[in-house]
């Protein structure tokens, strides 16, 4: 399973998540490109009144920016202390289970040094 | 342009409502229609046009095409009838179209009402509900809710702005002191500083609901309706009461994805529909005596309070440590109470808002009364930021 990046077929823009119109040049097609690696975490919480279909007492949250895109991105993370500008890896993974189908997406995880 | 005015201010008693959905927004544009002076008999009232402003009238209560059950039960037929879904900014919304429907020439007397009943739901379901503003697919499937937006924006301006959880607990407690002579209000009651702050057992009294946002830095769920009588100054109507006159109106828009911004902690929208109400009414934020901003998080208030150009940026969480924000301050914010203390039914939130700044440019906010409040702004936050209503009112100049 992979998450992706669309990039402006005109331009070169790279958006996350999918526009209909290019914001640089208006273009409409893209194409998909594989979006992982590593990122730093902008800013974070751990919440603990998550919405339906969640049993568990709380998850955590962050913005990341990608290294090699610069793109930012909301994900999940998997650390019980994460911190502002941690590097963490990105995984994809069940970021919601509802019935019958489970959602993907990203799921961070601290960096082993 | 036609100038357009306020005359008539409904509002129900925000927090459970046990009854209908109908009832309780025909409760409120009953009392609007009333302290406007107008006659409720068949084909006497005179109203051009409802809108019912409500985020969640066809998903949680199921009743779509809301409006049109609201202005039959009213007995206001033929009248036209619209309902209004902007998220939490569903009834800055309304207003700013009814002030459009009438500029325009197309109605003369509207009819105004914000209504939402979340209460019905458990509370999974409202914060699922809440959540569904959020972006399809790059924020709402992951589990995402706005107090995580919240908490993520605090921490932010905690590293850089150096706010403080004290600084967000000085300012829920001066909203709930100011709720509490708001009859309205959802909550009555005032919480200990200390208690929710530095006892060694804050972390009982005030748990976090996403770091670092704790249950006293958040607004409560609450069930409520507010109404408004709006009408073109340019007519011979008399109403029981002096319109106060709505002198701009501005909205802006900003990324759906808060990750997206390049500078998340940047309220754009905020920014840029005060800047448009503003240069609609030329005015400037010093000309403003009252306001009502949009704290569903306190961390808001602070930050809006920089936005619409109160305070500097990053100098909002000082002007509320100093008290300036206080009813007796030099710029007072939220004497409602605001979403925290009076409560935050999502659609009707924005109508409660100038509902709150006719009251004291009338004199009759009791209590919390801003002396000579003669110009006063609101501003109405929907989702994180991505969709902004600010109006300013003033009171009627005499010639």
């Amino acid at each position: 399973m992979e998450m992706y990046a669309y990039r402006c077929d005109n331009c070169g823009e790279l958006h996350h998540p999918r526009h209909f119109v290019c914001r640089r040049c208006g273009h409409t097609e893209f194409t998909e490109e594989p979006l992982s690696g590593k990122g730093k975490v902008l800013t974070w919480t751990k919440v603990y009144n998550l919405p339906e279909g969640y049993m568990r007492p709380s998850l955590s949250f962050a913005i990341v920016r990608f290294e090699e895109t610069g793109l930012p991105v909301s994900v999940q993370i998997d650390d019980e202390k994460p911190y502002i500008d941690e590097e963490v890896n990105s995984t994809v993974g069940v970021i919601k289970e509802a019935v019958g189908k489970d959602y993907y997406g990203f799921i961070v995880e601290p960096v082993v040094v | 342009m036609r100038e357009v005015g306020i005359v008539g201010v409904g509002h129900t008693k925000f927090g459970r409502w046990s009854g209908s959905y109908m009832d309780m927004a025909s409760t409120a544009a009953v009392e609007a229609l009333q302290d406007a002076g107008i006659n409720l008999a068949a084909g006497e009232a005179g109203i051009d046009q409802l809108f019912l402003a409500s985020m969640g009238a066809g998903q949680v209560n199921k009743i779509s095409g809301a409006a049109s059950a609201l202005v039959d039960t009213l007995n206001l037929r033929p009248a036209m009838a619209e309902t209004i879904e902007n998220g939490p900014a569903s009834g800055a919304s309304a207003v700013k179209i009814a002030y459009m429907a009438i500029a325009s020439g197309l109605a003369d007397t509207v009819l105004v009402v914000g209504a939402e009943q979340m209460r019905i739901l458990s509370g999974w379901e409202s914060t699922d509900f809440v959540s569904t503003m959020l972006h399809p697919e790059a924020e709402y499937p992951y589990g995402l809710t706005l107090p995580a937006a919240a908490g993520m924006f605090t921490r932010l301006h905690m590293e850089k702005y150096g706010t403080s959880e004290k600084d967000l607990a000085i300012v829920a407690v001066k909203n709930h002191e100011n709720a509490m002579h708001n009859p309205v209000a959802h909550i009555h009651l005032v919480p200990d500083l200390h208690a929710i702050t530095d006892d060694e057992d804050a972390n009982v009294i005030n748990p976090y609901v996403a770091e670092p946002l704790r249950v006293y830095a958040t607004c409560p769920m609450s069930d409520g309706a507010a109404a408004l009588v709006l009408t073109a100054m340019d007519t011979e109507r008399k109403f029981a009461h002096e319109p106060v006159r709505i002198a701009g109106v501005g909205q802006a828009t900003d990324t759906h994805v808060v990750a997206e911004r390049s500078d998340p902690l940047d309220l754009f929208a905020v920014r840029e529909s005060a800047r448009i109400a503003y240069e609609m009414a030329g005015m400037g934020p010093e000309d403003i005596d009252v306001a009502e901003l949009h704290d569903a998080f306190q961390i808001l208030e602070i930050a809006e309070s920089e936005e619409v150009g109160f305070f500097p940026r990053g100098e909002g969480s000082k002007a509320a440590r100093e008290g300036k924000t206080r009813v007796d301050g030099e710029m007072p914010i939220n004497t409602s109470g605001g979403l925290k203390a009076k409560g935050h039914p999502v659609g009707a939130t924005g109508v409660s808002q100038v509902v709150e700044i006719v009251r004291q440019l009338r004199g009759e906010a009791t209590g919390r009364q801003v002396k000579d409040a003669k110009t006063g702004l609101t501003t109405n936050f929907g989702g994180f930021g991505n969709n902004v209503v600010s109006i300013i009112l003033t009171t009627t100049e005499r010639g």
